[in-house]
């Protein structure tokens, strides 16, 4: 490890560490613009000149390009280096507007900061300055071209980091621009991070756009719920309004970027529609009288049904406060439940994935981006977890190869192999490729139950499938790499796919690979659902207790249930059937509008709350503001509000965990601390795993993995082999239910913003069934479901599966019409509309 | 004009057409790449070219034998050897004449360069305005490969090499290496600065070997004749061979000629392009393109060789000399030659991109006599700053404005004084 | 739209070499040459050609000299003004074309036959001043010169 000194100071770094960190470490901040270190450096601003006095280099030099080595002298701080890094501002100030105290950067931009302490700050310079149009870029990031300081990391970041081609550098010299081809709305799903990244206010966050300056909001570290990886933000709310939220730094989770469902995804949070105060039967009541009715309606119904009568059902996007407080009123009184799941067969793959998590095959998604090869299965990473696809992107961009086994037709901003082949024969493909690539004797040496799974997987010349050669030199080269990782999603797989990945993992680590297993979940915390989710019934057995008659109540905290369930018709007639149907949420859901009685609950940003991700990393998200009715909307925009009264104006909601315990007459903590200490006791009453946790206001920047989180259960089942033959059918096409990235999440579709930036949806076909079907791209068609018929356009696809049809479950589509799953749509179900 | 040097490059120059390949063949022209397809091993190749002390005609110098010695035995495949004929340099024009003069010369010296390399694949990199020369190039090329020069094995042995032209659109900053090599491969033609050298990743991440046109026209005659006659070839000491100077600006002839490395300047001047027209007094000369130094009269006798150049600081460029009288107003040269290095910026970093602007601004106003004293010594500073630019386009850029200072700040200080140019 | 045959026979080109992007610029000027500039249209057909992205053609289309993005007359004309040039008269050879064209540098003449441009020097430093028309030099320059070369240039047209 070389040597190097700094300002009179010494320091070993790993050898490869440029210069700039070296000096980081000792807490001496060089300047940068254009060095990122995610970006790496290319030595285009020349701001980060230092001398080097000793060893191999001499003079003023980049220290972003230059390598510490043993023996060298550097100072930041030499005449000559700080006259230098000065001019060079001095340039880069030579066509910036004035225009500081109006921009939205002000405040926390980097070429302020610098020409500040570079010390730059008269004019000398005589021409004029240099002006450029701005581009329309979409509704979330706003261009100024005028204020660039060609730092080229927009583009860097845009094309090389994300893969992305319709933004870049145009033009040469001191005309050089950056922007895209023509007008129009970015491409990419990661946006919003070139707000992050320019180190000016050439791209600012449009949607928080003259709303005010960084230290005039209330900022906090939170986390993002808009989907199960958990990535870090910081949000930043400004009267009583959630304003903006940018990506946190977090070296296991997100790196420095976050995805735009992510960033832009709060919008719920300040909606004018977000319900604020509590329901009975319509009715705007007092919060306390709200808790009165439902403990007395639930008194008369445990009292002539029996508990068992009520019924309660969490979810995956609730804290583990909220899941666990309601599991422990279930319990202390007698209820049904709770439940964490609408689907069942959903709950044991999740299980099963939580279960085989085990340490030493978890990897995060900053490890996966060393990964050699990946192989995903059964998951869509753009659409399902944006950030997945950008970290697989550093994998593939760094020599990794990436081979993802789904029927959708996957779209991933780098070369991949797809091998696009129906649900049932993932779990045949996966195992295909990975025997070729493991020797008998290795599964063999991980005992007789290894063996036999081994033996029994055909070999590839004997599977007789389509796409053999290919899967061959897959093999092959899986065989040769070092540090392998499996990708799992969870929802649109079979059965028995997740502990298959685990198991084939394990064959591949016998191998003396680092190997690595990594699963897609489909909630922020369906991990923590998963760990407290028991084995009593499912929500269809709830269902038709319902109906029979049995279950008199249901209270629902924190989801809707006709978001994600495929029979509309059928939840309406059970909620007309309840006797009581209490919703705790805080957004204004079809479930809330129906429900008897609501309390309204604070979102994440007020409650905080604690997450676990889908590697089984506990996470705590602080709270950020204390709430209340945007001042904006109570008082029309003007301030200060001329209404006069007590307390914060729609800070009704509370955590949704205290209306939890209030309604079960529980004891109410004094405070979040005490809470989380009780729970966590609790919750390790019920699974050791949580004993290890730290207390709330200790948990480190990247929260705490989860050790062996369930019981593994039996390794090298069998069963894979015996689902793997559903009917054939040659009449018609298995409907696939997705997601996207954009339109389908249950909080983001609450931003105006993603609204505007979402895609129209549409049904997907393989050709060759387009082509029997006399249908092509961009044809209006029709399906009819039991419910209804579905309406909506037709993408015809080479790169999927042929034999399926795949649906998003976009808000703008009725696709809860279909009422039974899984369902084969046959061909004269689908018909083309004329228009 | 007495010439009576030997002439090697030019030895087959015609007034009006180019050498034909039979032409060329009975020079001598394509017996060195038998040679070499027959007795030298690759490595024999890069030898002959250090002891030659072929140093790089491109502007940088660099000795040609050690550029080739840098790729590693194990290097991957395929390789690839550029000519560059990108030329852009004012006031050089050498290369182009050399084209229209003997096109196999180059041709012959880019197989041997490419053996050298163990290349399969050659470009020759051109600029637009010299159509007419990739043109000959592609014609002359397909000639060769039937002759069998080119192609498949060689003259009949394992040695294959194709050459394609390659049309640039027109930047300066192509003419540099690494700039040139992302040119090639349809990125934007910005500088990368290495490590990775081009000789260990180059085009498409495999090693890549660039010589300029005049280098490359160099190589079959060092091999036929040794190296101990090339150094032979020059009047000095640390010189190897001869050097085509094109000499434009107040001379009677402008136009190229080959002389030995090391001629003086005021010969090349006086004898071969004609001397200065009646009434024009020497002032000052770029000696090698617009990126090198003004050569003072104090320098009018100088050797005309890289390193007697380069002791007393200056540099031979490309050969290219730009002769200046009294009657020309440097501040105005100057001023112009920072216009053509701002406009040509590729603009990736800040010195460069933003600095060349700053100091043409300056110096317009000096120019048109709306100039302060303060300009100077900011002119100086700025100059200095642009070192630490990310390329070599820079420091070459502000070479003409040191010196102007160096050499000519007088006539600087007339301009404030005067508050006019006092060459109008 | 390109003509078919074009098209073809550029798309053949492109088939037969191992990195499309690597004849972007032949690619350029091929379709340049059949528009008479590069217009959005052509930005367009380029990037599909080429499998890139019009953006990705746009980064280098507005890099180079030679890639006209706006349209230009029949005969681009451009004027060298580099330093030797500069000495040898080539303010006065501009003001006699803008003058004789009755436009300034940069823009065309309504007949669409003439495009002043500036260029950098063009490696014909002995023939100063000196300039090119649809990369064909002329030089050394006089205004007599200039008004024979119009003249033929015109009766051509
Ligand atoms: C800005 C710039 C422009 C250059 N232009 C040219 C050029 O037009 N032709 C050329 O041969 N070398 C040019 N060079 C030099 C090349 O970078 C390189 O050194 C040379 O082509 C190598 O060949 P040589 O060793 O045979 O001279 C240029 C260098 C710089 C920094
Ligand atoms: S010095 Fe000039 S030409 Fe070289 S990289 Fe910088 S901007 Fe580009
Ligand atoms: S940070 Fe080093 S050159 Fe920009």
């Amino acid at each position: 490890m070389p040597n190097i000194v700094i300002d009179d100071r010494e320091i070993e770094v790993p050898a490869g560490t440029k210069v700039i960190d070296a000096a980081r470490q000792l807490d001496i901040m060089i300047p940068r613009f254009c060095y990122h270190v995610a970006l790496g450096s290319v030595g285009a601003c020349r701001v980060c000149a230092v001398k080097f006095v000793e060893g191999p280099f001499k003079g003023v030099q980049m220290s972003c390009m230059i390598d510490a080595k043993d023996g060298m002298v550097v100072s930041t701080t030499d005449e000559e280096a700080v006259e230098f890094r000065k001019y060079v501002i001095e340039c880069l100030m030579l066509h910036h507007p004035h225009d500081c105290p109006v921009c939205d950067e002000g405040g926390h931009c980097l070429l302020q900061d610098m020409t500040i302490s570079g010390g730059h700050g008269i004019r000398r310079y005589l021409g004029s300055k240099r002006t450029y149009r701005d581009q329309y870029l979409g509704p979330l990031v706003q261009h100024e071209m005028n204020r660039c300081i060609h730092c080229y990391r927009c583009s860097r970041f845009y094309q090389e980091f994300a893969g992305y081609r319709d933004l870049g550098v145009m033009q040469s010299a001191n005309r050089v621009f950056f922007g895209r081809y023509e007008d129009g709305i970015l491409e990419s799903p990661f946006t919003g991070n070139l707000s992050d990244i320019c180190p000016t206010g050439v791209y600012t966050d449009k949607p928080s756009r003259f709303i005010g300056r960084r230290w005039d909001y209330e900022r906090s570290p939170s986390l993002c719920i808009n989907c199960s990886l958990g990535c870090h933000t910081v949000a930043s709310a400004r009267y009583r309004q959630l304003v903006r939220q940018e990506a946190r730094y977090s070296e296991e989770v997100n790196g420095y970027f976050i995805c735009d469902r992510g960033r832009y995804g709060f919008f719920y949070a300040s909606h004018e529609k977000r319900p604020r105060r509590a329901l009975v039967e319509g009715e705007e009541v007092a919060y306390h009288q709200a808790i009165d009715t439902v403990r007395e309606k639930l008194a008369q119904i445990s009292g002539s049904a029996g508990p068992e009568a009520i019924a309660c059902l969490s979810s995956e996007r609730s804290s583990l406060e909220t899941q666990a407080m309601l599991k422990r009123v279930c319990q202390n009184k007698n209820w049904s439940g709770p439940l964490f799941f609408m689907e069942q067969s959903l709950a044991e793959k999740v299980k099963t994935a939580t279960a085989r998590l085990e340490p030493g095959l978890t990897v995060s998604l900053r490890e996966l981006e060393q990964a050699d090869f990946i192989l995903a299965v059964g998951a869509d990473p753009i659409n399902e977890a944006p950030m997945l696809a950008l970290a697989m992107r550093q994998a593939q961009r760094f020599g990794g190869r990436v081979v993802v086994i789904d029927p959708r037709p996957i779209f991933l901003p780098f070369d991949f192999q797809h091998l696009p082949v129906r649900l049932h024969e993932v779990d045949l493909y996966l195992s295909l490729m990975i025997k070729a690539a493991v020797d008998r004797e290795t599964a063999t040496e991980l005992g007789p139950s290894a063996a036999e799974f081994y033996q029994t997987i055909p070999t590839l010349e004997t599977a007789a499938v389509p796409l053999q050669e290919q899967i061959a030199t897959l093999a092959q080269e899986l065989r040769g790499c070092q540090r392998p990782v499996i990708v799992c999603g969870t929802e649109v797989v079979p059965q028995t796919t997740p502990a298959l990945a685990a198991d084939q993992v394990l064959l591949l680590k016998a191998m003396d690979k680092q190997t690595g297993l990594f699963y897609l979940m489909p909630g922020a915390n369906t991990f923590g659902a998963s760990l407290l989710s028991g084995d009593d019934g499912s929500f269809s057995t709830t269902l038709e207790s319902i109906e029979k008659g049995k279950i008199k109540a249901l209270i629902v905290t924190e989801r809707d249930l006709f978001w994600k369930y495929q029979n509309k018709q059928r939840l309406e007639r059970i909620i007309e059937k309840l006797d009581l149907l209490v919703v705790l949420d805080y957004v204004d859901s079809e479930t809330a509008q129906k429900s008897d009685v609501f309390f309204p609950v604070s979102s994440l940003y007020e409650a905080g709350g604690v997450f676990i991700n889908q590697e089984g990393r506990v996470q705590v998200a602080p709270k950020v503001y204390l709430g209340g009715t945007p001042i904006k909307q109570n008082s029309g925009g003007g301030h200060p509000p001329r209404v006069y009264g007590v307390g914060i104006p729609g800070s009704e909601p509370r955590p949704a965990w205290q209306v939890v315990v209030e309604i079960g007459n529980g004891e109410l903590p004094p405070d979040e601390e005490t809470a989380f200490a009780t729970t966590r006791k609790w919750l390790a009453e019920g699974n050791p795993v949580f004993a290890n946790l730290p207390p709330i206001d200790q948990f480190p920047d990247d929260g705490v993995r989860l050790g062996p989180a369930l019981d593994v259960g039996s390794r090298f089942s069998l069963d894979w082999q015996t689902e793997r033959h559903p009917k054939r059918n040659s009449d018609g096409l298995e409907l696939i239910l997705v997601d996207w990235t954009f339109g389908t999440e249950e909080l983001s579709i609450y931003s105006p913003h993603l609204r505007q930036v979402e895609k129209e949806p549409c049904l997907s076909m393989h050709t060759s069934d387009a082509v029997r079907l006399g249908l092509s791209s961009g044809d209006k068609v029709a399906i009819r479901f039991d419910g209804g018929r579905v309406e909506a356009s037709l993408c015809v696809a080479e790169n999927m599966a042929s034999g399926v049809i795949v649906m998003p479950r976009h808000r703008l589509l009725e696709w809860q019409k279909i009422k039974e799953l899984p369902r084969i749509v046959r061909f004269e179900e689908i018909e083309k509309v004329s228009v | 004009m007495p010439n009576n040097y030997p002439q090697v490059l030019f030895q087959n120059r015609k007034p009006d057409r180019i050498t034909t390949l039979e032409e060329y063949q009975q020079s001598g022209g394509y017996r060195a790449l038998a040679d070499v397809l027959r007795n030298y091993s690759y490595k024999d190749v890069q030898e002959a070219l250090v002891e030659a002390i072929l140093l790089g005609r491109g502007g940088a110098a660099f000795p040609a034998g050690r550029k080739l010695m840098t790729i590693a035995d194990d290097a991957p495949f395929p390789r690839y050897v550029v000519c560059n004929a990108d030329e852009m340099e004012p006031g050089t024009f050498k290369d182009r004449v050399l084209i229209h003069a003997d096109p196999h010369m180059i041709i012959e010296g880019m197989i041997i360069d490419g053996y050298g390399a163990k290349a399969e694949k050659g470009v020759i990199f051109i600029r637009p305005e010299y159509e007419s020369a990739a043109k000959i190039l592609e014609r002359e090329i397909k000639i060769a490969k039937e002759a069998g020069f080119l192609g498949k094995n060689i003259m009949g042995t394992d040695y294959s090499l194709d050459i394609v032209v390659h049309r640039s659109a027109g930047r300066y900053i192509c003419g540099e290496v690494t700039a040139q090599l992302n040119a090639l491969m349809g990125r934007r033609p910005n500088p990368k600065q290495p490590p990775p050298y081009p000789t260990e990743k180059g085009l498409w991440d495999r090693p890549t070997v660039l010589q300029n046109v005049e280098t490359l026209a160099n190589i079959p005659h060092i091999i036929r004749n040794g190296p101990e006659w090339y150094k032979s070839l020059a009047k000095t000491e640390t010189g190897a061979g001869t050097k085509i100077f094109c000499v434009s600006g107040r001379v009677n002839k402008p136009g190229c000629v080959e002389l030995p490395i090391g001629v003086r300047l005021s010969e090349i001047i006086e004898l071969h392009a004609g001397g200065m027209p009646a009434g024009s007094e020497y002032k000052a000369c770029l000696p090698g393109g617009a990126s090198t130094r003004y050569l003072s009269k104090e320098f009018y006798d100088i050797e005309m060789d890289f390193e007697p150049l380069r002791q007393v600081g200056h540099r031979l460029g490309t050969g290219a000399i730009m002769v200046f009288d009294h009657k020309t107003c440097l501040v105005g040269a100057t001023l112009n030659l920072t216009e053509f290095f701002a406009r040509e910026s590729c603009g990736w970093c800040t010195p460069c991109r933003e600095g060349l602007p700053y100091i043409r601004d300056l110096l317009a106003r000096l120019e048109a006599g709306d100039g302060r004293e303060e300009l100077i010594p900011m002119l100086q500073q700025m100059s200095k700053h642009l070192w630490s630019s990310y390329c070599a386009f820079a420091p070459g850029a502000v070479s003409p404005v040191e010196s102007l200072i160096t050499y000519f700040e007088d006539e600087v200080r007339d301009h404030i004084s005067q508050k006019q140019c006092p060459f109008k | 739209m390109l003509p078919t045959e074009l098209r073809a026979s550029l798309a053949e080109q492109i088939a037969s070499v191992d990195h499309p992007r690597e004849l972007l610029v032949d690619v350029m000027f091929a379709v340049q040459d059949h528009y008479g500039y590069l217009s959005d249209q052509a930005v367009e057909e380029v990037a599909d050609l080429l499998g890139m992205t019009p953006l990705e053609v746009e980064e280098l289309a507005t890099f180079y000299t030679f890639v006209y993005r706006h349209r230009v007359g029949k005969y681009v004309i451009h004027v060298c003004d580099s330093v030797i040039c500069w000495m040898d008269g080539h303010e006065s050879l501009v003001e006699h074309l803008e003058r004789k064209l009755e436009i300034k540098m940069g823009e065309t003449t309504p007949d669409g036959l003439f495009t002043l441009l500036p260029v950098c020097c063009i490696g014909y430093c002995d023939r100063a001043p000196a300039i090119l028309i649809n990369k064909k030099v002329y030089g050394p320059l006089t205004p007599e010169k200039i008004d024979e070369i119009l003249a033929k240039l015109q009766g051509e047209a």
